[in-house]
């Protein structure tokens, strides 16, 4: 493939050992992302998203997310654990939240900061952006990283109307660790690691959008500490940590699809999972739906519960957690608990780190940057389409019959890859249309390959 | 590039497909979004107006170098009072069709506003023919 400039990077592999090459992510990925070169499917950095489709549906699993060696944790003096309440969401309600804490702890960390502390400023930092913004009247939530990406990719004429603000858990690393500074540790000796419920966050941290400077120093998959800490829950009883919670029956259900909505006035939005989001951003760039206020969109059904690296059902992690904040409201109400004891004001030194300058358009769908060059591609690629069968078989390595018109007018690809209009015996002849019809296009096509060369050219 | 497709009287849920259409070939071209959002807006208001008022109609469209010519053309009633029609919230649309969320009064405004160039011809009892151009660049 020509070389171009790479502006994404991910944590996605393909295990060449495990993949078959059966094209079932290839079909799935929503950007058309992956081909099959090899007998192997490949991904490309600038259109994949990280929305971790392609994992949920490969029947070989042969798709992970690299995550950083647990032993790095061990270069560090203060080793904190970040995680989100999607995490406790993975356990039975018979855990208490101090048992499944002292695990974490016992695996090395020294301390635990929960993301969902930064709730409170991510709001004001919402308001900000579209306090700024009088002239947008759709905001789209930042939350989900895939949705951004997902943004910058395939809807760009809506870059603006996501919310220009960091990840949560980008201002929650940045919070504890200036805090444990300010008790005396050094910047270096501070480690701060993030479980995380998907490979969108992980590039999120890794290679951010905002093009700024991190404070996670690692990040762990949840489903890795999940198992290491559930063997733990089981091995030992006398398992307690006391925990000074802050976290409002409110805050406990950010991650979740909707989570967002009881923070803000005005009218609201939930779209959850990757057909939903597509759909409304499809009618969004469209102005087919008029939806004043904030939409909230989760590439999960459900949420980050509904994240590839969460190990128990969404359906049941969300019930857990509605479970957790009915009783963190019940412990508020009998002032047993106390929310709000952290000082949750927004510095403008926050705002400054938090901002993202630009989310500049990546369209994956732009031919050539030259229109005149692009015009011509289109109306080759047009023609091509009309000539391949249409039956989107991917027997080519490609998703489907427009993805492979696309890819011989980019040059990655020739028409002979098609097996319908490269089909040289009878037998074959007979066999295709057997099954096709009258969807085979005539044995001529073959001959000159309807007027294009093995390249696609004229 | 030419495109075409035909328009069912009352079916506002197949509606769109041409718009959609168009704006996969645009974003091919690298066109600025505004203008593709034009283009979009005024394509799909114009289709919605066929739908909800016509007994069917056809659309073309042709992208050159420089610019998108769209031609919505369909068999109906026509628009006696054209003056009237193009101004924001005049609708004869049913009270059926409001019921579905249409019949603003907005379609035609909105095309005017969203093109560079509008044409309609218009013969009461016979249908209507709307041309809109969008240069591209």
């Amino acid at each position: 493939m020509p070389s171009e400039e790479t502006y994404f990077k991910h944590s996605l592999r393909v295990n060449d050992y495990l993949c078959q090459g059966c094209t079932t992510c290839m079909r799935t990925c929503p950007t058309r992302a992956i081909r099959i070169r090899g007998g192997k499917a490949i991904i490309s950095d600038n259109k994949c998203v990280d929305c971790g489709e392609c994992i949920k549906v490969c029947p070989h699993k042969a798709i992970y997310i690299k995550q950083d060696d647990f032993g790095l944790l061990f270069n560090y003096k203060y080793r904190v654990c970040l995680v989100p309440t999607t995490f406790i969401g993975q356990f039975e309600e018979k855990y208490k939240t101090r048992a499944i804490y002292s695990c974490i702890k016992k695996l090395g960390f020294t301390h635990i900061y929960e993301v969902e502390h930064e709730v409170s400023r991510m709001v004001d930092l919402y308001n900000l952006y579209m306090d700024e913004h009088p002239e947008l009247t759709t905001f789209i939530s930042p939350y989900c990283p895939a949705v951004t990406r997902l943004i910058q990719v395939r809807f760009p004429s809506l870059v603006d109307n996501v919310i220009h603000v960091r990840a949560p858990l980008e201002l929650a690393s940045r919070v504890i660790t200036k805090r444990l500074m300010d008790e005396g540790a050094s910047r270096p000796s501070i480690g701060v690691f993030y479980v995380t419920p998907c490979a969108a966050k992980i590039a999120a941290v890794k290679y951010p959008v905002s093009g700024k400077e991190t404070y996670v120093s690692g990040v762990i998959n949840m489903d890795f500490l999940y198992n290491k800490v559930l063997l733990m829950l089981h091995d030992s009883d006398k398992l307690t940590q006391p925990i000074n919670h802050t976290l409002s029956s409110r805050d406990v259900l950010w991650p979740l699809s909707g989570g967002e909505a009881p923070h803000f006035r005005g009218a609201h939005y939930a779209v959850d999972g990757l057909r939903n989001v597509l759909e409304f951003l499809e009618k969004l760039e469209d102005e087919a739906v008029d939806a004043p206020g904030l939409v909230e969109m989760r590439i999960c059904d459900q949420g980050c519960v509904g994240g590839v690296l969460t190990t128990n059902n969404r359906f049941v992690a969300r019930k857990r957690l509605e479970y957790r904040a009915r009783l963190f409201e019940r412990l508020e109400h009998s002032k047993i608990r106390e929310t709000g004891s952290d000082d949750c004001s927004l510095t403008d030194e926050m705002v400054d780190v938090m901002t993202i300058p630009e989310i500049k358009p990546r369209s994956i769908y732009k031919l050539n940057d030259d229109f005149a060059e692009a015009f011509k591609m289109a109306e080759r690629m047009k023609k091509i389409e009309k000539a391949l069968p249409g039956v989107n078989c991917s027997a080519c390595g490609a998703p489907s019959c427009a993805a492979l018109a696309e890819d011989i007018v980019r040059g990655d690809a020739g028409i002979d890859t098609c097996i319908f209009i490269n089909r040289h015996s009878q037998a074959s002849e007979d066999a295709i249309r057997s099954i096709w019809g009258d969807r085979v296009k005539t044995k001529e096509i073959n001959k000159d390959n309807n007027g294009y060369d093995s390249q696609g050219n004229h | 590039m030419h495109y075409s497709f035909n328009i069912e009287r009352g079916n506002f849920t197949d509606a769109g497909q041409a718009s959609s259409s168009v704006k996969r070939t645009l974003k091919q071209l690298g066109v600025d979004p505004v203008n593709i959002k034009r283009t979009v807006v005024a394509l799909f208001e114009a289709e919605i107006n066929a739908v909800a008022h016509a007994y069917g109609g056809r659309i073309d469209v042709d992208i050159d170098g420089e610019k998108i010519v769209m031609v919505v053309a369909d068999e109906g009633p026509g628009i006696p009072n054209l003056d009237l029609a193009m101004q924001e919230g005049w609708s004869t649309a049913s009270a059926k069709v409001r019921e579905m969320g249409y019949g603003a009064g907005m379609g035609l405004p909105n095309i005017k506003k969203n093109t560079d160039d509008l044409k309609i011809d218009t013969q009461v009892g016979v249908g209507t023919t709307v041309t809109m151009t969008v240069y591209l660049t």
